[in-house]
Protein backbone atom coordinates (compact mmCIF):
# COMPACT_ATOMS: atom_id res chain seq x y z
CA UNK A 1 0.00 0.00 0.00
CA UNK A 2 1.81 3.53 -0.84
CA UNK A 3 -1.51 5.44 -0.04
CA UNK A 4 -3.06 6.24 3.05
CA UNK A 5 -6.77 6.59 2.76
CA UNK A 6 -8.09 9.65 2.23
CA UNK A 7 -9.63 9.63 6.12
CA UNK A 8 -6.50 9.86 7.51
CA UNK A 9 -5.55 13.04 5.86
CA UNK A 10 -6.51 16.02 6.46
CA UNK A 11 -7.15 18.81 3.98
CA UNK A 12 -10.09 20.74 2.63
CA UNK A 13 -12.30 18.87 -0.25
CA UNK A 14 -12.02 20.40 -3.53
CA UNK A 15 -15.46 21.02 -5.61
CA UNK A 16 -14.52 20.01 -9.15
CA UNK A 17 -16.22 21.78 -11.63
CA UNK A 18 -17.76 19.31 -14.64
CA UNK A 19 -19.30 22.06 -16.39
CA UNK A 20 -17.75 25.24 -16.09
CA UNK A 21 -19.54 28.45 -16.77
CA UNK A 22 -17.85 30.55 -19.25
CA UNK A 23 -18.50 33.43 -17.57
CA UNK A 24 -15.86 32.19 -15.85
CA UNK A 25 -13.44 31.71 -18.43
CA UNK A 26 -9.72 30.66 -17.09
CA UNK A 27 -6.87 32.68 -18.68
CA UNK A 28 -6.32 30.16 -20.78
CA UNK A 29 -6.40 28.96 -24.56
CA UNK A 30 -4.80 25.36 -25.54
CA UNK A 31 -1.72 27.59 -24.57
CA UNK A 32 -1.11 28.11 -21.06
CA UNK A 33 1.05 31.30 -20.66
CA UNK A 34 4.69 30.48 -20.30
CA UNK A 35 6.73 31.34 -16.88
CA UNK A 36 5.98 34.68 -15.51
CA UNK A 37 3.83 35.91 -18.39
CA UNK A 38 1.70 38.41 -17.90
CA UNK A 39 -1.76 38.91 -18.30
CA UNK A 40 -4.72 41.00 -17.41
CA UNK A 41 -7.44 38.86 -15.60
CA UNK A 42 -10.62 40.22 -16.32
CA UNK A 43 -11.23 40.21 -12.54
CA UNK A 44 -8.55 41.70 -11.96
CA UNK A 45 -9.40 44.82 -14.52
CA UNK A 46 -6.27 45.93 -16.01
CA UNK A 47 -4.02 44.79 -13.14
CA UNK A 48 -1.22 42.93 -14.70
CA UNK A 49 -0.50 39.86 -12.82
CA UNK A 50 1.81 36.52 -13.32
CA UNK A 51 1.41 33.43 -14.15
CA UNK A 52 3.15 30.11 -13.17
CA UNK A 53 3.23 26.53 -13.99
CA UNK A 54 2.99 24.60 -10.71
CA UNK A 55 5.68 21.61 -9.60
CA UNK A 56 3.92 18.33 -9.63
CA UNK A 57 4.42 15.11 -8.85
CA UNK A 58 2.42 12.06 -9.98
CA UNK A 59 2.32 8.51 -8.67
CA UNK A 60 1.10 5.06 -9.37
CA UNK A 61 -1.10 3.31 -6.53
CA UNK A 62 -3.15 0.48 -6.85
CA UNK A 63 -6.43 2.38 -7.93
CA UNK A 64 -5.52 4.58 -10.05
CA UNK A 65 -2.99 8.01 -10.20
CA UNK A 66 -2.22 10.38 -7.52
CA UNK A 67 -1.43 14.01 -8.48
CA UNK A 68 0.47 16.48 -6.26
CA UNK A 69 0.60 20.21 -7.27
CA UNK A 70 2.33 22.67 -5.17
CA UNK A 71 0.17 25.91 -4.93
CA UNK A 72 1.57 28.32 -2.01
CA UNK A 73 -0.83 30.74 -1.49
CA UNK A 74 -3.85 29.40 -2.95
CA UNK A 75 -7.07 28.80 -0.77
CA UNK A 76 -10.16 26.96 -1.54
CA UNK A 77 -12.07 30.02 -2.55
CA UNK A 78 -9.00 30.65 -5.27
CA UNK A 79 -8.77 27.69 -6.74
CA UNK A 80 -10.43 26.63 -9.68
CA UNK A 81 -10.47 22.90 -10.74
CA UNK A 82 -12.14 22.06 -13.57
CA UNK A 83 -12.63 18.88 -15.97
CA UNK A 84 -14.33 19.63 -19.38
CA UNK A 85 -13.94 17.56 -22.61
CA UNK A 86 -10.99 14.94 -21.40
CA UNK A 87 -8.61 17.95 -19.96
CA UNK A 88 -8.21 18.78 -16.15
CA UNK A 89 -7.20 22.42 -15.29
CA UNK A 90 -6.50 24.00 -12.54
CA UNK A 91 -5.91 27.48 -11.51
CA UNK A 92 -5.31 29.29 -8.25
CA UNK A 93 -5.05 32.92 -7.69
CA UNK A 94 -2.87 34.36 -5.62
CA UNK A 95 -2.76 37.51 -3.60
CA UNK A 96 0.22 39.37 -2.71
CA UNK A 97 1.57 38.02 0.90
CA UNK A 98 2.68 41.44 1.61
CA UNK A 99 0.35 44.82 1.99
CA UNK A 100 0.64 47.23 -1.01
CA UNK A 101 2.90 49.87 0.95
CA UNK A 102 5.24 47.52 1.41
CA UNK A 103 8.47 48.17 -0.54
CA UNK A 104 10.22 45.17 -1.64
CA UNK A 105 13.43 45.14 -0.86
CA UNK A 106 15.31 41.35 -1.34
CA UNK A 107 12.99 39.36 -4.00
CA UNK A 108 14.16 35.55 -4.62
CA UNK A 109 10.52 34.81 -6.37
CA UNK A 110 7.84 36.19 -7.69
CA UNK A 111 3.92 36.34 -6.75
CA UNK A 112 1.52 35.05 -9.76
CA UNK A 113 -1.06 32.77 -10.21
CA UNK A 114 -1.03 29.08 -10.61
CA UNK A 115 -2.23 27.25 -14.39
CA UNK A 116 -1.61 23.85 -15.55
CA UNK A 117 -3.86 21.80 -17.89
CA UNK A 118 -3.37 17.56 -18.20
CA UNK A 119 -5.50 15.89 -20.79
CA UNK A 120 -7.28 12.85 -19.12
CA UNK A 121 -7.16 9.53 -20.56
CA UNK A 122 -10.48 7.30 -20.95
CA UNK A 123 -8.69 4.84 -18.72
CA UNK A 124 -9.54 7.62 -15.76
CA UNK A 125 -12.75 7.64 -14.42
CA UNK A 126 -14.03 10.90 -14.19
CA UNK A 127 -17.05 10.75 -11.93
CA UNK A 128 -15.09 9.62 -9.33
CA UNK A 129 -12.08 12.01 -9.52
CA UNK A 130 -11.69 13.83 -6.30
CA UNK A 131 -9.29 16.34 -4.88
CA UNK A 132 -8.03 18.03 -1.56
CA UNK A 133 -6.37 21.57 -0.92
CA UNK A 134 -4.23 21.27 2.61
CA UNK A 135 -1.12 23.97 3.24
CA UNK A 136 -1.16 24.89 -0.06
CA UNK A 137 -0.97 21.78 -1.58
CA UNK A 138 -3.47 20.53 -4.38
CA UNK A 139 -3.72 16.52 -4.15
CA UNK A 140 -6.10 15.12 -6.96
CA UNK A 141 -6.93 11.28 -7.00
CA UNK A 142 -7.86 10.04 -10.34
CA UNK A 143 -9.29 6.17 -9.95
CA UNK A 144 -8.96 4.08 -12.99
CA UNK A 145 -11.94 3.23 -14.55
CA UNK A 146 -13.53 0.25 -13.75
CA UNK A 147 -12.89 -3.00 -16.36
CA UNK A 148 -16.01 -5.21 -17.72
CA UNK A 149 -14.47 -8.70 -17.04
CA UNK A 150 -13.70 -10.33 -20.15
CA UNK A 151 -16.65 -12.48 -22.15
CA UNK A 152 -15.11 -15.65 -23.53
CA UNK A 153 -16.87 -16.23 -26.83
CA UNK A 154 -17.11 -19.78 -27.94
CA UNK A 155 -15.89 -20.49 -31.12
CA UNK A 156 -18.31 -23.32 -32.94
CA UNK A 157 -16.87 -24.97 -35.52
CA UNK A 158 -19.42 -26.19 -38.01
CA UNK B 1 20.76 17.41 1.40
CA UNK B 2 17.20 17.93 -0.62
CA UNK B 3 16.44 14.64 -2.71
CA UNK B 4 15.26 14.90 -5.73
CA UNK B 5 13.14 12.08 -7.21
CA UNK B 6 13.27 11.37 -11.00
CA UNK B 7 10.22 10.09 -12.29
CA UNK B 8 10.06 6.64 -14.16
CA UNK B 9 10.52 7.44 -18.13
CA UNK B 10 6.71 7.85 -20.49
CA UNK B 11 4.53 4.78 -20.77
CA UNK B 12 2.27 2.67 -18.77
CA UNK B 13 -2.01 2.12 -18.91
CA UNK B 14 -1.97 6.25 -18.16
CA UNK B 15 0.16 7.44 -20.43
CA UNK B 16 -2.29 9.77 -21.93
CA UNK B 17 -2.85 11.81 -18.60
CA UNK B 18 0.72 12.71 -18.95
CA UNK B 19 0.35 14.27 -22.62
CA UNK B 20 0.04 17.80 -21.12
CA UNK B 21 -1.32 20.37 -23.10
CA UNK B 22 1.07 22.64 -22.76
CA UNK B 23 5.14 23.01 -23.33
CA UNK B 24 5.81 19.35 -21.95
CA UNK B 25 4.29 18.04 -25.42
CA UNK B 26 7.58 18.68 -26.16
CA UNK B 27 8.40 15.13 -24.51
CA UNK B 28 10.99 13.57 -22.57
CA UNK B 29 13.38 16.26 -22.28
CA UNK B 30 11.75 17.72 -19.49
CA UNK B 31 13.48 20.81 -18.07
CA UNK B 32 12.40 23.01 -15.30
CA UNK B 33 11.66 25.84 -17.27
CA UNK B 34 8.52 26.98 -16.59
CA UNK B 35 8.84 25.13 -13.09
CA UNK B 36 10.07 27.31 -10.01
CA UNK B 37 13.03 24.98 -9.23
CA UNK B 38 16.61 25.06 -8.89
CA UNK B 39 17.53 27.60 -6.98
CA UNK B 40 18.10 28.07 -2.79
CA UNK B 41 14.95 26.63 -1.15
CA UNK B 42 12.96 28.06 -0.08
CA UNK B 43 13.46 31.28 -2.00
CA UNK B 44 12.90 34.10 0.31
CA UNK B 45 11.79 37.65 -0.06
CA UNK B 46 11.65 40.37 1.97
CA UNK B 47 9.65 43.66 2.11
CA UNK B 48 10.20 46.63 4.43
CA UNK B 49 7.18 48.77 5.79
CA UNK B 50 7.00 51.21 7.95
CA UNK B 51 7.27 49.40 11.53
CA UNK B 52 8.84 45.86 10.88
CA UNK B 53 10.11 43.56 8.19
CA UNK B 54 8.38 40.95 6.37
CA UNK B 55 10.27 38.01 5.37
CA UNK B 56 8.37 35.58 3.56
CA UNK B 57 8.93 31.99 2.02
CA UNK B 58 6.70 29.41 0.28
CA UNK B 59 6.70 26.30 2.31
CA UNK B 60 3.90 24.66 0.24
CA UNK B 61 2.98 21.29 2.04
CA UNK B 62 5.55 21.92 5.26
CA UNK B 63 3.55 20.78 8.27
CA UNK B 64 4.23 23.69 10.71
CA UNK B 65 5.60 21.25 13.54
CA UNK B 66 8.44 20.36 10.99
CA UNK B 67 9.36 23.79 10.63
CA UNK B 68 11.57 25.26 12.59
CA UNK B 69 13.15 28.88 13.30
CA UNK B 70 15.35 30.27 15.49
CA UNK B 71 17.29 33.63 16.10
CA UNK B 72 21.21 33.52 17.51
CA UNK B 73 23.63 36.18 17.28
CA UNK B 74 21.71 38.68 14.67
CA UNK B 75 21.00 35.25 12.23
CA UNK B 76 17.25 34.05 11.83
CA UNK B 77 17.62 30.42 10.77
CA UNK B 78 14.79 28.86 8.59
CA UNK B 79 15.15 24.96 9.39
CA UNK B 80 12.01 21.84 7.80
CA UNK B 81 11.49 19.20 5.32
CA UNK B 82 8.80 17.74 3.47
CA UNK B 83 8.76 14.41 2.83
CA UNK B 84 4.82 13.13 2.60
CA UNK B 85 5.58 11.13 -0.69
CA UNK B 86 8.82 9.24 0.95
CA UNK B 87 7.31 6.01 1.15
CA UNK B 88 5.80 5.87 -2.23
CA UNK B 89 8.26 2.97 -3.73
CA UNK B 90 10.49 4.68 -6.91
CA UNK B 91 9.14 3.14 -9.30
CA UNK B 92 5.73 4.66 -8.70
CA UNK B 93 6.67 7.74 -9.76
CA UNK B 94 5.55 9.05 -13.94
CA UNK B 95 6.56 12.69 -12.55
CA UNK B 96 8.71 14.04 -10.06
CA UNK B 97 9.11 18.02 -10.13
CA UNK B 98 8.22 18.87 -6.61
CA UNK B 99 11.02 19.55 -3.67
CA UNK B 100 11.11 16.59 -1.07
CA UNK B 101 13.91 16.52 1.62
CA UNK B 102 15.67 19.04 4.36
CA UNK B 103 16.59 22.26 4.28
CA UNK B 104 17.72 25.18 5.93
CA UNK B 105 18.49 28.60 5.10
CA UNK B 106 19.92 31.50 7.22
CA UNK B 107 19.70 35.12 7.12
CA UNK B 108 21.19 38.16 8.66
CA UNK B 109 18.39 40.06 10.09
CA UNK B 110 18.42 43.53 9.80
CA UNK B 111 20.47 46.01 12.86
CA UNK B 112 17.25 47.48 14.26
CA UNK B 113 14.92 44.83 14.69
CA UNK B 114 13.72 43.59 18.03
CA UNK B 115 14.51 40.31 18.63
CA UNK B 116 12.53 39.15 20.98
CA UNK B 117 9.18 40.65 19.52
CA UNK B 118 9.74 38.66 16.18
CA UNK B 119 6.57 36.63 15.07
CA UNK B 120 5.52 34.09 12.52
CA UNK B 121 2.56 33.00 11.06
CA UNK B 122 1.96 29.86 8.15
CA UNK B 123 -0.99 29.88 6.17
CA UNK B 124 -1.81 28.17 2.78
CA UNK B 125 1.81 26.89 2.55
CA UNK B 126 2.81 30.50 2.60
CA UNK B 127 5.65 31.62 6.04
CA UNK B 128 5.21 35.01 7.27
CA UNK B 129 7.61 35.85 9.63
CA UNK B 130 7.03 39.64 10.77
CA UNK B 131 10.85 41.42 12.02
CA UNK B 132 9.72 44.30 13.91
CA UNK B 133 11.78 47.50 14.04
CA UNK B 134 13.48 49.08 16.73
CA UNK B 135 14.63 52.48 17.92
CA UNK B 136 17.10 53.86 15.54
CA UNK B 137 20.11 54.02 17.64
CA UNK B 138 22.13 56.70 17.53
CA UNK B 139 25.38 56.65 16.35
CA UNK B 140 27.89 57.39 19.34
CA UNK B 141 30.66 59.15 18.93
CA UNK B 142 34.04 57.30 20.20
CA UNK B 143 36.62 59.89 20.90
CA UNK B 144 39.95 60.23 19.33
CA UNK B 145 42.39 60.70 22.01
CA UNK B 146 45.91 62.43 20.66
CA UNK B 147 48.80 59.91 21.38
CA UNK B 148 51.91 61.69 22.94
CA UNK B 149 53.93 58.53 21.24
CA UNK B 150 57.57 60.29 20.50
Amino acid sequence: MTDQPDSTRSGDEVPIEKQPDDSKALPTSDAPPREGEEYSGEDYGSEERFIFTPPIDIYETDEGLVLHADLPGVSLETLDLQVQDNKLTLFGRVSPPAPPEAQLTHCEYRVGDFLRSFILSDEVDHDRIRATLNNGVLRVVLPKARKSEPRRIQVQTD
Amino acid sequence: MPIFRWGQAWGGAFRDLEREVDRLLQGVNLTFEGVRFGRQYPPLNLYELPDEYLLTAELPGTRSEDLELTVAGGILTLKGRRDELKDVPEEKFRRSERFHGNWQRSVTIPDRVRDEEMTAEFNDGILKVHLPKGEETSPRQIPVVESHDS
